[in-house]
């Protein structure tokens, strides 16, 4: 398809609307807020131009090995480099980028062949060679290396025959990665992984290409130095010296993208409008957010939305600069599973039932952050509508203000015939930066009406995330400020970091501590289904098996809201939520 | 004053060990994060988060890695690299000092022409309607955090969204190599907002003691003598006043070379203090324990300087 017109349609066709359902006693009513994932108009795009995007922090790696965030993905995956899959900005489910077409799986499913595109040069210095399929296998070797870092190999690509021998160093390359001819990759699998079948963990940086003899004296470096030094493949780069060292990066301060002299458009479904994207890093949220809005030529990089006093204000006199697309994420409170009384289902339920969700949800901006959760699942992602779609399916989670009534009669069923809490306080330990510490101060006060105490830690949330709640030493009994956003559009990618106990260790989002030997062989069967039906219908399965046992408390399915100048068009990615800086163009 | 000064430097050695032994002892005793896990991402395994724990060197006592950070701070001058993203933590320093050091300096420059002025204007009139109107200012200044005065500042002047487009914005800054002119625009706004406070405290102290020198016996004598009151203010009295405003300033510009965190973040301007609450964020105990020695190291520094100073301002300091 040309690529005007794909723009053309994207700005016509994608303002869509979701009901974000107040549903239930209270007076909560029901509000309408409208989704849009691009702004600026209609009409072809300019082409040239600089754009700068505003951010508050940086990216977390230069190396593609190790992106797994979205600001990663945002700012220098999308923009710089090419992956065996992509994603176009209206699409949840990937296109063939370096590759020529979808993944072939042979009928047992344990064997994927990959075509390569054939003319797809790098970046200068390496701009006389074309990508081979021995570079993606080279990337994909990458991922198992310790000095790369890799945090979701051992999730995607642990059934590749070999990996586990070549991440312990008993071999030299992964055998199961096999590259009969330059243009073909063959994975050979353990077992069937319906993620690598259907192309979504292809769609992850771990399969930029990445040329071995030129990369491998960087990454005897721990951590390797690849990053920078590495060569590109889309249609920018950061600006670098041509003879192979990145010249256009300081630390937290700038990212400078430059076109690339070897990407070819015609390879490449991505317009590349802009001559040159400026990211600056290290901003006050609100002074960017303004920056934004009333400046020239911005666009909005890490955040999700801007502070909610701005944000009241543009929703009214500048909503045409705002595209509100939702997150594919959720938040959720987390109940210690491993801590009394929270070993109690009814007790969970009872924490469910008494929390007032449309509270929480106003701690954070009101209905224009998204719809109220009534199980874990968030729109967009598969599954989704079989799991309960928007209204849900459970009493307990019914009334987003919340039902002491029903509560207390939980924790009678518990055995606190008084329908309240009456044993020791209880370890909660929530963020100390707002919104987050709102939030979890209405929780704790929701939760107190059932008479629970609390000895309350307020920590940053680095802390929270490291040696609190992500710990499972430490006992939290409830963590307010959890949440958890998916890798692709597959529900497993959500479901099981958070309830997958055979990861669990310190790091994993898995706070409730829930390690149920049957669910997770139930997380398991699915993620080994590569039929798209039967794999949506067994994770809806799932999450109503969750939802219903409380280990979490699903709260809002949140909304990001991106911001650009009044000069700028703007195109919301589906996978990344953010601006496609690959889209963007000047008015 | 020779030796006076080596004692000094010396001690200053023994000062920044305790400051940085303090450092490590409050990392590893106090709620922290955990760099390892930070560093390992997203739902991260826990051979992921073992072998960064190796490679960070974060496996061993804490006793054994301070050690290793003293010898290599000795021996190299190598304050380690970064946690989070293995960067030079010297490298980062240097590449930041330049702005902090812009910053601070401009910033002394402003409060200091302000307070000096104001305060002896105010003492030379007290009860009059500009020393009314300038201490009821002051205290104002004092009162209004530097956040808020920074966003303010940038709503009125700034050149990109402020109401009256005087002045270039935040991340406007550029080294003063690159562009002087640029340099110093980008840095009016930052300067006044910084000075702010300190101006308005060294008037109110200024004031003060130059209203209590002025009723000295050796005053009066000079006015006795017939000479101008101007004269007798600048000269005299000024002279034995400036004491206390030396010592503030001494402190107060160690601290802020040290970084001045907000000033920097609300302007985005690269500096130590941003550097600092960066590494805060990501438990990054190079970092940390860098920009904490060089904080600490300003501030003795600075001291050091206004006790030499001292001795020149005031003939009943000796040192030996």
């Amino acid at each position: 398809m040309p690529k005007l017109s794909v723009v053309a349609a994207l700005v016509v066709s994608l303002a869509l609307t979701l009901v974000a359902s107040g549903c239930g006693g209270g007076g909560a009513g029901s509000t309408t807020v409208t989704l849009n994932r691009s702004v600026g108009g209609s009409g072809p795009a300019k082409r040239g131009g600089e754009l700068t995007v505003l951010s508050v922090e940086d990216v977390t790696s230069l190396d593609p090995g190790y992106w797994y965030y979205t600001y990663d993905y945002q700012a220098l995956a999308g923009p710089t480099q090419r992956q065996l899959y992509g994603w176009k900005p209206s699409d949840t489910t990937p296109s063939p980028d370096l590759a020529a077409s979808m993944p072939q799986t042979s009928p047992d499913g344990k064997t994927v062949t990959i075509k390569i595109k054939p003319d797809i040069r790098y970046s200068p210095p390496l701009q006389t060679r074309t990508v081979k399929s021995a570079d993606v296998k080279y990337a994909l070797e990458r991922t198992f290396m310790t000095s790369v870092h890799n945090a979701y190999s051992p999730f995607y690509y642990n059934a590749i025959v070999g990996s586990a021998a070549f991440r312990a160093h008993k071999a030299t390359s992964i055998s199961g990665l096999q590259t009969p001819d330059d243009t073909t990759l063959v994975i050979k699998l353990s077992h069937p992984v319906g993620v690598i079948s259907n192309g979504q963990a292809l769609a992850l940086p771990g399969t930029i290409p990445v040329p071995q003899d030129y990369a491998s004296k960087y990454d005897e470096h721990d951590p390797s130095t690849y990053g920078m030094h590495q060569v590109f493949t889309g249609p920018y780069m950061i600006a670098n010296d041509g003879k192979g060292t990145i010249t256009g990066y300081k630390t937290n301060r700038i990212i400078s993208l430059v076109r690339n002299p070897s990407w070819d458009p015609k390879t490449d479904y991505r317009p590349a409008y802009l001559d040159k994207i400026t990211l600056l890093g290290g901003n006050d949220i609100d002074v960017a957010s303004r920056r934004i809005l009333s400046g020239k030529s911005f666009a909005s990089g890490d955040f999700a939305a801007p502070p909610v006093n701005i944000l009241r204000s543009a929703l009214s006199t500048r909503r045409d600069q705002l595209a509100i697309v939702p997150s594919q994420g959720n938040r959720f409170i987390t109940l210690n599973t491993t801590v009394k009384p929270f070993d109690n289902v009814d007790v969970r339920r009872a924490a469910a039932a008494v929390i007032d969700r449309n509270t929480l949800r106003l701690t954070r901006g009101g209905p224009t952050l998204g719809p109220i959760a009534t199980h874990f699942l968030p729109p967009e992602i598969s599954g989704f509508a079989q799991a309960g779609g928007l209204k849900g399916t459970l009493a307990f989670m019914k009334n987003p203000n919340g039902d002491l009534a029903l509560a207390r009669s939980y924790m009678r069923k518990a055995g606190y015939p008084s329908g309240r809490y009456s044993g020791p306080p209880l370890l909660m330990v929530g963020d100390d930066q707002r919104p987050a510490s709102t939030t979890a101060q209405a929780v704790r006060s929701q939760l107190e009406k059932l008479g629970f105490k609390f000895e309350y830690r307020q920590l940053s949330r680095t802390t929270t995330f490291s040696t609190t709640c992500g710990d499972p030493k430490a006992k939290v009994a409830v963590c307010p400020n959890g949440g958890w956003g998916k890798d692709f559009f597959d529900p497993q990618s959500l479901l099981d970091p958070v309830f997958n106990g055979e990861g669990l260790g310190v790091g994993s989002p898995d706070w409730s501590q829930v390690n149920d030997p049957e669910l997770n062989a139930d997380l398991d069967i699915a993620a080994a289904e590569t039929d798209p039906v039967k794999r949506a219908r067994d994770y809806a399965e799932i999450d109503r098996t969750v939802t219903s046992r409380a280990y979490v408390i699903p709260w809002l399915w949140d909304n990001q809201i991106n911001s650009v100048s009044d000069n700028v068009r703007g195109v919301v990615n589906k996978f990344t939520v953010s601006w496609d800086l690959s889209y963007m163009s000047l008015k | 004053m020779t030796g006076y000064v080596i004692r000094r430097l010396l001690w200053t050695v023994v000062l920044l060990f305790v400051v940085s032994l303090i450092t490590f002892v409050i990392f590893y005793l106090l709620p922290s994060s955990d760099p390892a896990v930070l560093r390992a991402g997203r739902n991260p395994s826990p051979e992921v988060v073992a072998q960064i724990r190796v490679q960070l060197g974060l496996d061993r006592p804490w006793t054994v890695q301070f050690a290793h950070y003293l010898g290599r701070l000795v021996l190299h001058f190598d304050l380690g690299h970064s946690y989070h993203n293995d960067a030079s933590v010297k490298s980062e320093i240097f590449e930041r000092l330049p702005a902090t050091i812009s910053l601070a300096l401009g910033a002394l420059v402003v409060w200091l022409t302000a307070g000096i002025a104001i305060g002896v204007i105010s003492a030379m009139r007290p009860g009059s309607l500009f020393d009314r109107l300038a201490m009821g200012g002051a205290l104002v200044a004092i009162s209004a955090p530097v956040y808020w005065l920074g966003l303010v500042a940038l709503y009125l002047f700034s050149d990109d969204f402020g109401v009256l487009h005087v002045f270039p914005g935040a991340g406007s800054y550029v080294p003063l190599t690159h562009d002087p002119v640029r340099w110093f625009a980008s840095l009016i706004m930052p300067w006044c907002v910084l000075a702010s406070t300190y101006a308005a405290i060294y008037a109110r102290l200024l004031r003060a003691t130059l209203i209590e020198t002025l009723s000295q016996d050796y005053i009066r004598t000079a006015r006795a003598k017939g000479l101008r009151p101007r004269r007798v203010v600048l000269r005299h009295g000024l002279r034995g006043a400036i004491t206390p405003v030396v010592t503030a300033a001494g402190v107060d510009l160690g601290v802020v070379l040290g970084g001045a965190i907000l000033t920097e973040s609300v302007f985005n301007i690269p500096g130590i203090g941003r550097l600092a609450v960066d590494a805060i964020n990501d438990a990054d105990l190079p970092l940390i324990q860098g920009t904490v020695l060089v904080g600490a190291l300003f501030i003795v520094l600075a001291n050091l300087v206004v006790d030499v100073l001292y001795a020149f301002l005031d003939p009943r300091v000796r040192y030996s």
